[in-house]
């Protein structure tokens, strides 16, 4: 049977492509980045979202930054914006805040973890194809790296009122962004779904 | 010129979360990840105009109303989102300015008229470049998540500035609306399907 595939964007019929680790493969059509295989990337994945794993716990506890206002300083975590919210009754925008910069992180972490972890020991769960569809769907919801330029514009905004001091919890966060982008190039969809149909036939057989 | 061939034109449907290519009529599950099958997102037209049109209405209470409230030595100032890029350039920090007016100003009001523009052109059916409303779709896809930055920033000031009369800051109404206005444009780009634009050509090389 010749090996088909379809352009997510334009849905041109391509033939499956053989992109080297390393290369691009875009569609003809429209452009659209199918897939960009990486050596080793299920290792990689596991790696990393096991390193972001044990750096979400320092980001998320410990202070990220501190100010001095005529004497007075205050400690501030990733958390307590959104106490803050909770106080003024605005839940919706509390929510939306402990989604985007600290349950969907943590989520799209274990989900990666998991997903990595069964295809590098190679054992078939069931389970894999429905962490797959959620990674990919909870995958722009997670938003460190917004929040990360969040960060940027209040300090401006504070520097002329008051003193700034950065804490551990910043350094933390910061790590776990660049653990993040290294993370969301690694994992290629296209190979982990292959991965994944390899490893569901071979279970089968 | 004879127009290429889409994976549905030769009775394939490409599935939407693994991409497998299914025989059209075959099955209503995906046999890889068992999710549903359908060949085109058609019925979401509806549902990304509706998203469209209460993020429309969204856009302007988030405007008009106060996004935060600045106690600074007893002296209260309500600041609108326009109200605080107009305090980033009395700071002179005018790039951070730009950044806040793109973020949170530019960018959700054209997306607004994007999404609306795409739909508009798979609705009558335009005969237009494919490539260039793709790319479109694709840009509006990307930045949607970047408007967020003002609830981050927000939300990072509330947590760290509070410290009574001497300076405190509290989010305003504009903050709930704003954040709807959000979220609302990204799932109305998440529920377009890029691929309507091109069925839609008549002929493209």
């Amino acid at each position: 049977m010749p090996v088909f595939e379809a352009c997510p964007e334009c849905d041109l019929l391509l033939n499956q492509s053989k992109a080297a680790p390393g290369d691009k493969a875009h569609c003809p059509r429209c452009g659209f980045l199918l897939h960009r295989p990486h050596k080793h990337s299920i290792e990689r994945t596991l790696a990393l979202s096991a390193a972001g794993l044990v750096l979400i716990v320092p980001a998320n506890l410990l202070p990220m930054l501190t100010i001095k206002i005529l004497g007075k300083t205050q400690e501030g975590t990733l958390w307590s914006g959104v106490s803050a919210l909770l106080k003024e009754d605005m839940w919706a925008v509390a929510a939306m805040v402990l989604l985007s910069s600290v349950a969907l992180p943590v989520i799209n972490l274990i989900l990666a973890f998991l997903i990595s972890f069964h295809l590098f020991a190679e054992k078939f769960n069931r389970r894999i194809m429905v962490w797959m569809r959620w990674y990919q769907h909870l995958f722009e919801w997670a938003m460190i790296e917004v929040y990360a330029l969040g960060i940027i514009v209040a300090c401006v905004k504070l520097s002329d009122m008051a003193d700034i001091k950065f804490g551990f919890g910043l350094y933390a966060f910061i790590g776990l962004l660049m653990i993040n982008t290294l993370l969301a190039n690694e994992f290629d969809n296209y190979t982990f779904w292959r991965s994944i149909t390899h490893l569901s036939k071979r279970q089968r057989v | 010129m004879k127009a290429p061939a889409t994976a549905l034109k030769q009775g394939f449907i490409r599935c939407h979360e693994c991409g497998q290519l299914i025989k059209a009529n075959t099955t209503l599950i995906c046999p890889v990840c068992r999710s549903r099958v359908s060949a085109r997102r058609h019925q979401n037209l509806h549902l990304t105009a509706a998203l469209i049109i209460s993020s429309l209405s969204l856009y302007i209470p988030a405007n008009i109303f106060p996004i935060m409230t600045v106690t600074e030595l007893g002296a209260t100032a309500r600041h609108t989102i326009a109200g605080g890029i107009a305090a980033l350039i009395h700071q002179d920090m005018i790039p951070i300015a730009l950044l806040v007016l793109i973020a949170s100003i530019l960018v959700p009001l054209l997306k607004i008229l994007g999404i609306t523009l795409l739909l508009l052109c798979v609705h009558f059916k335009w005969q237009v470049d494919a490539l260039l409303f793709t790319r479109l779709y694709r840009i509006i896809a990307f930045v949607g998540r970047w408007s967020m930055l003002d609830i981050f920033m927000i939300s990072i000031l509330v947590g760290l500035v509070d410290l009574g009369g001497v300076a405190s800051v509290i989010a305003g109404p504009a903050a709930t609306a704003f954040a709807a206005v959000v979220v609302l444009t990204m799932f109305a780009a998440k529920s377009f399907d890029p691929r309507l634009i091109w069925d839609h050509q008549l002929s493209h090389d």
